[in-house]
Order: C-alpha cells, then sequence, then structure tokens
C-alpha cells in the first residue's frame, strides 16, 4: 500500500469527531483571545498615562484637541447595543429559538457596522489630526485598532449567522450538510466533525464572549480618551 | 496535466506570484492615495506609506495563493465549521497550508533551519569586519544592518524553535490528541513567520536599519525605510505567536486524554504551556508597540517623538515588557526539553515533578515584573532600581528548581551518553555560565559597568545559544527519528557535538573579558589592544559555523541517503510517542488512549502508558 493510500485510509477511520471537543476549544480559545486583546490594548493605556504624565514639550493635549464626546458616546453606545443583543441571541439560541436569535443576530451586527461607519466619520470630523500632540497620537491609534477588532468580531458574527441561516430550518442535531463543503475537499466521504451544525451554539457562546469583553474595552476606551 | 493542475492550485509557488503581484498592488495603491509619483527608489525617502501597504498586499497576497482565505470565505456563505483542509500525501504537502500538526511540525523545522542558516551566516559576516580593529570590510551602516539582522533574525525566528517544530509535532501526541485545537490556524503561525522572514531579508534593498534587534527609538524614528522591514517581521513574528499561544493552550487545556491528569502531564507539555502563557501575554504589547512606531513612520503620529509630545522611552518600556518576557520564550521550552530527555537517559525518574513545574511557571510568572533592568542606565527613576534588581535577582530561584531537578535526575542514574544527553549536559554548562553572568547584570552597580558591551552580548548568547539552541539540537537528535523513521549518524553527531561545544565555549567566553576591557557592542570599530581577543573570536566563530556544517552533512546524509530505519524505540523511552510507529500516520490513534501512569516511572516497571481503551494508529 502507498504511503498517500494508507494515509487516506486512516483518514477515513477517524471521520466524526463528537462537536463538544472543537466547542470546548472554541470557548478556551476566546477566553485567551480576551486576554490577548486586553494587553495589546493594556500598551495604549499605558501610552496615555505615560505620555501624560510627561508633557514632553507641553505638547500632550494642545489647547485646540479636544475629541467630540458626541461621537465618541454614539460609537460606543452601538458597540455595547450589539455586544448585548448577541448576548441575549445566544441564550435564544441555546433554548432553540432560533428566530428570535437571527433576529437579533442582524440587528447586532447592523449596530455593529453602523458603529464601524461612524467612527470613520468621527474621525474626519475631529478638531485635530495625529499629529497633534501625544493624545492625538494615543486617540488615533487606539480608535484605529479598537476599530480592527471590532471589523474582525463582526466578520465572525457573520459567519455564524449565514451558517445559521442556511441550515436554519433543520432540527438542531439532525443537520444534513454535504461532507467536505466547508473544507474545499468536495470529494470527501465524512464530516470530520459530526453533526458540525449543532457548534452552531458553541460558536456564539465564545462569540458572544469575546464580544462582550471587547464592547468592554471599547467602554474603557470612552472613559479614558473622552471623559477623563 | 496532473502537474500543471498542481502548479495553479493553491501552493507555495501561486503564494509567491500572488504576493509578488499584491506587493506591488500595495506599492502602486499607496501611490495612488498619496503622491502621484511612482519612481520606485527615488520617493521612498518621503513616503514610507507605500513601502508599508506594499509588503502588507505582500503577505495578504501570500495567504491567498496558499488558500488560507477559502475557509474565511466559505464560513461567510454560511457552510458550517470543519476541521481540516483536503489532505494528500506526498512531498507536495510540505509546500503548502496543511492542517496536519506532523506536518507543520516538520515545516517548521525545515523553515526556521533555513533562517537559522542565514542568521548565522550574517554572525559569520559580523566577525569578518571584527578581525580588524579598524572597520575595512564593510561601512558601518552595513555593519550594524548585519548586527540588526543577525539579532533580530535570531531572536524572531526562535521565538517558535522549539515549540514549532517539537511543540506542534509532538504536543497533540503527547496529551493523547489527533489534532491540535485549530489547525488551520497552526499552519497560518507558521507560513505567516516564513513571511516575516523574507521581509526581514528585504531590509537590505531599502538601506537597512541601524538599531540592532531591539529597535530603540528615537533611532528607529529616523532611520532608512529598511526599518519598516524590521517592524512589520517583528509585528508578524508578534501575530504568529499570539496565534500558537491561543492555540498550544487551548490544545493542552481541553484536548488532554482520559486519565492525563495535570500531574501525569509530561513535563515538555508543561514547559510548552508556561511558554505558550508568556507568548499570549507579552506579544500583543509587541504588536502594539511596533505597529505604534509604524503609525509614527506613516501617519504621522508622535509616540516616540519628544519634541512633538512622545517619549523615545515610551518604546524602551513598551519594547522591554515583551523583551524580557521574551527570554524566558526562548529559553524555558530549553528548559521542558532538557527535562524531559534527562530521565530517558539517566534511566531515572524525573526527581522534583512538582519542583521543576513550579519552577517553570515561577519563571513564567517573574518574568512580567522584571523589565526596566534594561533601562538601569537609560535615565530610570533611581527609586524603582532596587524593586528592579530584587526581582530581576528573585528569578533566579524558580530557575535553580528547574537546574536542581535535573541534577537530581542526573544523580545516581545509569548515564548513557548519546548524543541528546551530550547535549543536554552541556546545557547545565553553558546555562549555568549564562546564569551567573546575569547577576551582574541584574544588579545596578556592576550593570552600570557592564551594560552595553560584549559582556552583556556574551551573557545572553550563553543563555540563548547556550540554554535553547543546545536544547534545540538535543530534540532533533532525539525526535527526528520519530519524526522521519530515520536515525540520524551517531559518530557525526558526536563530531557536531564536541565541535560545537568547545567552539561555542571558544568563541563568547572570551568575550566577557572583552566587555570588561570596554568593548562597546553595536560599533565597528574598537581598541588595538583589543584585536587578539577579537581575532580569537572571529576564528572560533568560523570553526563554530563549520561544526554546523557538520550537523547539516549529517541531516542530509543519513536522511536523504543512508536512510537507516530507526528503531521503534531507540532510546528505550516510556513517553507514548515512542509506542506509535514512526513516523506517525496522519491521525495519531484510531481510538483515543487512556493514560494510567506517569511518564517517567524508569526502573518503576515495564511502561507508563498501558493504553488499554485505545491503540496507536496501526498497531492493532
Amino acid at each position: 500500500m502507498t504511503e498517500l493510500a494508507q494515509h487516506t485510509t486512516d483518514y477515513e477511520i477517524v471521520e466524526g469527531e463528537a462537536p463538544e471537543v472543537l466547542a470546548r476549544n472554541l470557548s478556551a480559545a476566546s477566553q485567551l483571545l480576551a486576554s490577548a486583546t486586553a494587553f495589546f490594548f493594556v500598551a495604549f493605556l499605558f501610552a496615555y498615562f505615560y505620555l501624560r504624565s510627561l508633557d514632553n514639550a507641553g505638547l500632550w493635549k494642545p489647547k485646540h484637541v479636544d475629541a467630540s464626546v458626541t461621537w465618541g458616546t454614539i460609537v460606543t453606545f452601538l458597540f455595547v447595543a450589539s455586544a448585548i443583543l448577541v448576548r441575549f441571541g445566544a441564550v435564544d439560541q441555546k433554548a432553540d429559538r432560533r428566530p428570535a436569535w437571527r433576529l437579533k443576530g442582524v440587528i447586532a451586527l447592523a449596530c455593529g457596522l453602523v458603529a464601524l461607519v461612524l467612527q470613520c466619520v468621527a474621525w474626519t470630523q475631529q478638531s485635530f489630526g495625529p499629529a497633534d500632540g501625544g493624545y492625538a497620537s494615543v486617540f488615533f491609534g487606539w480608535t484605529a485598532f479598537l476599530f480592527l477588532f471590532v471589523l474582525g468580531t463582526m466578520l465572525w458574527l457573520e459567519m455564524t449567522l449565514a451558517t445559521s441561516f442556511r441550515y436554519g430550518k433543520q432540527p438542531m442535531g439532525e443537520a444534513a450538510v454535504a461532507p467536505g463543503h466547508a473544507s474545499g475537499d468536495p470529494g470527501r466521504m465524512g464530516h470530520d466533525i459530526r453533526n458540525p451544525v449543532a457548534l452552531n451554539t458553541a460558536e456564539l457562546l465564545a462569540l458572544s464572549f469575546y464580544w462582550t469583553f471587547l464592547a468592554g474595552i471599547a467602554v474603557v476606551s470612552w472613559i479614558i480618551l473622552y471623559l477623563v | 496535466m496532473t502537474v500543471a493542475r498542481r502548479l495553479v492550485g493553491f501552493n507555495l509557488l501561486t503564494a509567491c506570484v500572488l504576493g509578488v503581484g499584491g506587493w506591488y498592488a500595495g506599492w502602486y495603491g499607496a501611490h495612488a492615495v498619496v503622491g502621484p509619483s511612482l519612481d520606485y527608489f527615488g520617493d521612498i525617502d518621503f513616503n514610507e506609506l507605500s513601502l508599508v501597504l506594499a509588503y502588507l498586499g505582500g503577505v495578504l497576497g501570500f495567504l491567498i495563493g496558499l488558500g488560507f482565505l477559502n475557509y474565511p470565505i466559505s464560513r461567510m456563505r454560511g457552510y458550517p465549521p470543519s476541521l481540516r483542509e483536503k489532505e494528500t500525501g506526498g512531498v507536495g504537502r510540505y509546500f503548502g497550508l496543511c492542517t496536519d500538526h506532523k506536518v507543520v511540525g516538520i515545516q517548521y523545522l525545515i523553515g526556521i533551519g533555513f533562517f537559522f542558516f542565514i542568521g548565522g551566516l550574517n554572525a559569520m559576516l559580523i566577525r569578518t569586519e571584527l578581525l580588524r580593529p579598524d572597520h575595512q570590510v564593510w561601512p558601518a551602516g552595513t555593519y550594524l544592518t548585519l548586527v540588526g539582522l543577525h539579532g533580530t533574525m535570531m531572536m524572531g525566528m526562535f521565538t517558535s524553535g522549539i515549540l514549532g517544530p517539537f511543540g506542534n509535532y509532538l504536543i497533540p501526541i503527547l496529551i493523547g490528541a489527533r489534532r491540535m485545537a485549530f489547525p488551520r490556524i497552526e499552519a497560518l503561525t507558521f507560513w505567516l513567520l516564513m513571511a516575516g522572514g523574507v521581509i526581514l531579508e528585504t531590509t537590505v534593498f531599502f538601506g537597512g536599519f541601524p538599531t540592532g534587534w531591539t529597535g530603540y527609538q528615537p533611532l528607529g524614528t529616523q532611520a532608512n525605510p529598511g526599518m519598516d522591514c524590521y517592524y512589520l517581521f517583528f509585528a508578524l513574528v508578534g501575530i504568529s505567536m499570539t496565534l500558537l499561544g491561543i492555540n498550544m493552550i487551548a490544545t493542552i487545556v481541553t484536548m488532554r486524554a482520559p486519565g492525563l491528569t495535570w500531574s501525569r502531564l509530561p513535563i515538555f507539555v508543561w514547559g510548552v504551556l508556561s511558554t505558550s502563557a508568556l507568548m499570549v501575554l507579552a506579544a500583543p504589547v509587541l504588536i502594539a508597540t511596533l505597529l505604534m512606531a509604524l503609525l509614527d513612520r506613516t501617519a504621522q503620529t508622535n509616540f516616540f517623538i519628544p519634541s512633538q509630545g512622545g517619549s523615545p522611552y515610551l518604546y524602551e518600556n513598551l519594547f522591554w515588557f515583551f523583551g524580557h518576557p521574551e527570554v524566558y520564550v526562548l529559553a524555558l521550552p530549553g528548559f521542558a526539553i532538557v527535562l524531559e530527555i534527562l530521565p530517558v537517559f539517566a534511566r531515572k525518574p524525573l526527581w522534583g515533578y512538582r519542583l521543576a513545574v513550579a519552577g517553570l511557571l515561577g519563571v513564567s510568572l517573574l518574568s512580567f515584573f522584571v523589565w526596566q533592568h534594561h533601562l538601569f542606565v537609560s535615565g530610570i527613576n533611581a527609586d524603582l532600581r532596587p524593586f528592579y534588581m530584587f526581582s530581576t535577582e528573585l528569578i533566579s530561584i524558580p530557575t535553580g528548581f528547574t537546574f536542581i531537578c535535573g541534577m537530581m535526575t542526573l544523580w545516581r542514574g545509569r548515564i548513557r551518553y548519546s548524543v541528546p544527553m551530550l547535549f543536554c549536559l552541556s546545557w547545565f554548562f553553558n546555562f549555568l555560565i549564562g546564569g551567573l553572568t546575569g547577576v551582574f547584570l541584574s544588579d545596578t552597580p556592576s550593570d552600570t559597568t557592564t551594560h552595553g558591551s560584549f559582556f552583556t552580548m556574551a551573557h545572553f548568547h550563553y543563555t540563548i545559544m547556550g540554554g535553547l539552541v543546545f536544547a534545540f539540537f538535543a530534540g532533533i537528535y532525539y525526535w527526528v527519528p520519530k519524526m522521519t523513521g530515520f536515525q540520524l549518524n551517531e559518530r557525526l553527531g558526536k563530531i557536531h557535538f564536541w565541535t560545537m561545544f568547545i567552539l561555542f565555549n571558544s568563541t563568547f567566553f572570551p568575550l566577557f573579558i572583552a566587555g570588561f576591557l570596554g568593548q562597546p557592542r553595536r560599533v565597528v570599530t574598537y581598541a588595538h589592544n583589543l584585536q587578539f581577543i577579537n581575532d580569537w573570536v572571529s576564528v572560533s566563530a568560523f570553526l563554530l559555523g563549520g561544526s554546523m556544517l557538520v550537523f547539516l552533512y549529517n541531516f542530509v546524509k543519513s536522511l536523504v541517503f543512508d536512510r537507516v530505519p530507526a528503531p521503534a524505540d531507540p532510546w528505550g523511552s516510556k513517553s507514548i510517542e515512542w509506542q506509535l510507529p514512526s513516523p506517525v500516520p496522519v491521525h495519531n490513534f484510531d481510538r483515543i488512549p487512556v493514560f494510567s501512569g506517569d511518564p517517567y516511572g524508569y526502573g518503576e516497571g515495564t511502561g507508563p502508558f498501558p493504553i488499554p481503551a485505545g491503540a496507536p494508529a496501526g498497531m492493532n
């Protein structure tokens, strides 16, 4: 038997991993990702207080530098609203009220995307630019990377929603999905995860945890950058 | 037809083509946004953005070519999760996106080995320059770029030097799993690292960079566009480290087989776990710091420009908040490999298992509280010095735990001096010197005179090369028979070891003296009275490079030409990986094993891992 054939045989033997394994992976990974995200923004938090305390050349925050609280509040409010909706949506999904989750999910996605668009508008409406001292640097850096993190989270939300819509009419636990659809391997004989659609709940719970955490960081950003 | 279809699929060739295309798309796209000029080199001095976007476009194209976007796109279309890409056999799987953790481990071994070789060549060029006290071979700027390339390549690539090859290959097997938690992310970490390595080397086309591996400000803000390559390289390394760490921890925490309790976990797995924790928490700070530096260079922010409200010390603090844990990211897996291998060749259980675990975790924790000792002579508030001096010296206690556990494991053991064991034993000698000289650098008064000198350079080469690279080679000689199914030549291995050990010490020990006599790092000239020491070191370094060629010869000869099949368990180990066929089948186990003993029960029965509820693939 050739090496390839032997591997292929071995491969087929182990098809059908229990979805609970990946569910545990996702849960752990969402918490680890939150930790990594926290430390990423800790660097900006440190920069904020470090540069503020030094106030080099008196250019920490020149007089004309004043971030618009209105814009910041609207954007942060939409982030938080989106995260809360996803959290309630996860509760609906666990209770098998999937239409209710999908409705909340769509609204949450819309909130998140609108917030990102408004963040772009907000940058153009500020009275200062990134070159206007220490605060301006921290402000634009922090909000820009928060923007990217939220964008990534919205992509994750869209994926979860899209799976839910595509297989929405099938009872949970009995999804009839063609093997290999998501793997780029149409010839695959079986799923590498048994009943992969059942993972929708686990994925949503992991997403909900991470998005809530990120929204928490957005609230901290709002307090530090706009209120303090 | 088959060959043609393979060539146009998602593979390394396509990735390179799209990578180059993406580079130019980014380059021209940025020019379209920020300026009308398309002059290739003429305007890069005032248009950093074009270079950064060019590289980002290149990385994106590279990843598209490898097929990394296929899965996210199918998920966005609503298809459910899956674990693996289509898997094929043959050599081709090593040149593309492969979700078999063993293939990724071997990809890491070869890929990192390649860049290690380049980094070593840079070291030879540095030592060539230092043969004479007045610079003659390279201009000063080129010399600084060589120093930077050598340090950055080694420090960046070797963050994954053990977790990449051995972690990816062995962790699922050692915990009785069939896969890593996220196989696609596992593959992504490797290819990001390779893309980063290429980006760093291309710095020579853009003027190089003068900062060494630390990228200090304000030099970093003022440097050539080649500096952007440094920032992008290290940012990619940081992303790769973070993802690798998350993947490792998720795998170890959630996928251990039944019966594999925390107290039965092999010590190597503990080492990987503690290193991964450092990666997940420290690397994001590095990424953020480098992105700030890139924003300063491209978007006119002023994080590190003091005249505009920023501060270069901000960079120094943030960098070392990552940088010191980074040292332990490099060293801890070395500890773990040594502690894993020693019991096999001493034929004794690992002494003080819990103490060794405490040592590994203690080092991880304390490494976050010592970073300011790098700034003792850089304007740090004098009142802070005692705290950081104390915390730095405190870290020698958990380090000592692992040292004691290793020594006591040797005590009254029936030691076999096979090649992996020789490398492990040399680790004790090298790391002891590295550790003792580290005390001089953690102590504020002595650091004041030794900081920035060749003494510091000799110290960290003893800890990193003596601690990590020797352990890395121990791992290679020990596990390559498992990974490939073929034995490395023992005699050539011993020649490699003895030449490397002697020449390593001959190269780096005299540099302590050069440092005490006042030779500064990163300076192309030195005092004439130091020429003899430098010539000695240079010649030793060239010969040390030659000892690496012995290894390379052995590696190619044994694995490509001789191909002597390795015995099922060539070292008499009781660890689970040696109960599997070599090389290990694609899915490791037909059924998940159940663990019922500890992995170091030498002299306590026939085997610690009876597997009543499952058997390795191919064994039943």
